[in-house]
């Protein structure tokens, strides 16, 4: 592989953007909403802008099971590893496989692998101060429980990568979830744990999958106050999205003072978004990419290890979606014209017509009833999280 | 499910002469609002930290002339209501309402076998909605008939997807309203199946 990153250096450079062709070769099942597609779509759409080089691109490393074990429990994994290789078991259901949402499918165990390798790549590079910052489109897998699949996530690459920088490097971790699905793997996985903050903003457990994050799940035992959730209401838009993100979390991230940060940026929170109902447009969404950014050089020298996530609608939004994210985590300016290349390249394949623009014009868009309402709402959920959260941190100061 | 699905089993009894003010330190340390009180072996009374908070003060219920030096024998209630093992949680659950009390022990023949607290009855009421799994709401209202839902369930199957709970809400005599939590993350997906089967769904709403 190229590269013009240098290994044996510990000067903080450059980013880096994770990939192999066999992260995005698997399918769950014939017509399952969760398309792998979507990261050769976005690597296209980069390449074609000019914005991803070859020596961006690192190949991850492999993972030994042990990591794997970190953070899942035996028997499952032995169970996976069973069904991968076509045996079949009856107990199976009762680890969530077999399910619509997680078909088994043939070498799962090796394609999902795959995935945490790449995750826990991005954190060594980012962690050994290799690259300053990375991306790993096929990761953020954070609906995986301990010995369960759960929401198209068999293993949680996210909760094993996190684990690796606490227990090889020693840093304090702020996982920041901001998928339109609440981060609810990963945040159960890190309960009561202090040194590890999860934050997830998410479309509200009442209307949506996995049904939980609600404010009051703040942490317990050691982990008190260390788990934030900002449950927000359906068709919230850009505005009243931006306005709850800047309120909760530069707050908590100042309170817990990261060494590393870890963004899942499932981009699922689009108005096109099959799945869920956040609303926001690319530039709504751009703008939260560049706060962690931001967030991140503001407090841990800029050490930020992005993944991917949910995205239902794989050609018309994903790719413009994780473009600007990119943009955002390699600190590159982005246009938002679309070369007519890739919209040619990509278009028979796609069922909608693909964007001339990376940015939407939301003002046509129709408007959404209720607005006053769902904006005064958020308004609330966010007071009522900051009131809970506020004497814990104060308490453990 | 049954009492004994619910019940706390290492409860906690105390004899009739234990002196009050030992009874609530006991009641602090263990967090513990309720004691069943046992003599020679049989169930006599039980008290609770309501009946200990009144006694000595000038609240119309203090009992007259009794202090905290005084035996528990003085403030318990008795007879006490009691459970079986085997009573469905909802039978019980209706009696603790009827006689407004917070707790019941649990007795099999004549042995205190455990104590449910409404704290037991939220809790199983909660396990029941299905919340506790990652899952996904749907709303669906059928007719008020034989096998309409099973219907519902039978389309549900059909595509692969597992039921967490049901639960019934009664809008009119002609419908009802049942909301189940369905172990997927396409919920969407899955009602517009069933919209395509002619069920009518009124959550989640179809993509504008």
């Amino acid at each position: 592989m190229n590269t013009t990153v240098n290994t044996n250096t510990a000067v903080i450079t450059d980013t880096a953007f994770i990939y192999d062709p066999q992260l995005s070769s698997y399918e769950l099942s014939s017509g399952h909403p969760f398309k792998p597609i979507r990261l050769e779509l976005t690597r296209s759409l980069l390449q074609h802008m000019g914005l991803l080089l070859p020596q961006h691109q690192i190949i991850p490393h492999p993972i030994t099971e042990t990591q794997l074990l970190s953070m899942h429990n035996t028997d499952y994994i032995e169970m996976v590893k069973m069904v991968s290789k076509g045996k079949e078991s009856d107990e199976a259901y009762s680890y969530g496989l077999g399910t619509s949402d997680n078909p088994i499918f043939p070498n799962m165990h090796e394609a999902i692998s795959r995935v945490c390798a790449a995750t826990l790549t991005a954190v060594d590079l980012v962690a050994s101060g290799k690259v300053k910052r990375a991306l790993n489109l096929a990761g953020g897998l954070h609906h995986a429980h301990a010995n369960k699949a759960s929401g198209f996530c068999v293993y949680n690459d996210l909760a094993i990568a996190i684990e690796h920088a606490v227990k090889k490097y020693k840093l304090r971790v702020a996982y920041v979830d901001i998928d339109a699905h609440h981060g609810d793997g990963v945040q159960w996985l890190f309960y009561d744990r202090a040194d590890v903050m999860t934050i997830s903003l998410h479309e509200s457990g009442r209307y949506l999958f996995p049904g939980t994050g609600h404010t009051y799940e703040t942490g317990k035992d050691t982990g008190r106050g260390y788990s934030v959730n900002v449950p927000l209401e359906p068709f919230s838009e850009d505005e009243s999205y931006l306005e709850a993100f800047e309120a909760v979390v530069p707050t908590a991230l100042r309170y817990f003072q990261p060494d590393l940060i870890v963004l899942q940026a499932g981009a699922d929170m689009h108005r096109f978004d099959p799945l869920a109902d956040l609303a926001l447009s690319i530039q709504g969404m751009q703008k939260s990419y560049l706060r962690m950014s931001e967030l991140a050089e503001e407090l841990c020298e800029g050490r930020l290890v992005a993944t991917g996530g949910g995205g239902y609608d794989p050609y018309r939004t994903v790719p413009r979606a994780w473009a600007a994210l990119w943009a955002a985590v390699s600190r590159q300016e982005i246009t938002s014209e679309i070369p007519a290349n890739w919209i040619q390249q990509w278009q028979p394949k796609s069922p909608n017509e693909l964007p001339q623009e990376l940015f939407d014009s939301p003002e046509n868009w129709q408007v959404i009833p209720r607005r006053n309402e769902i904006v005064s709402h958020n308004r609330v959920v966010v007071k009522r999280l900051l009131n809970g959260l506020y004497p814990i941190w104060k308490e453990s100061k | 499910m049954l009492v004994q699905d619910i019940m706390t089993r290492n409860v906690v009894a105390i004899g009739p002469e234990m002196p009050i003010s030992d009874v609530n330190t006991l009641m602090e340390q263990r967090n513990i609002r309720h004691f069943p009180i046992v003599e020679a072996g049989g169930l006599i009374g039980i008290v609770s930290d309501r009946d200990i908070r009144v006694v000595g003060s000038e609240h119309p219920k203090a009992p007259k002339g009794v202090n905290m030096k005084h035996a528990v024998r003085l403030i318990m209630k008795s007879p006490v209501l009691t459970a079986h093992p085997l009573d469905p949680v909802e039978e019980a659950a209706k009696v603790l309402r009827l006689h407004k009390i917070g707790a019941m022990p649990v007795l099999d023949d004549e042995s205190l076998v455990g104590i449910v607290t409404a704290i037991d009855f939220l809790e199983a009421m909660t396990k029941m909605t299905g919340v506790y799994d990652a899952t996904s709401r749907l709303e669906i209202e059928v007719d008020n008939r034989p096998g309409a839902l099973a219907a519902v369930l039978e389309s549900i199957a059909k595509k692969n997807v597992n039921v967490s709970s049901v639960m019934t809400t009664r809008t009119d005599p002609e419908a009802v309203n049942f909301v189940l939590r369905v172990s997927t993350i396409d919920a969407r997906g899955l009602a517009k199946h069933l919209r395509d089967e002619g069920f009518q769904i009124l959550w989640p709403l179809d993509k504008q």
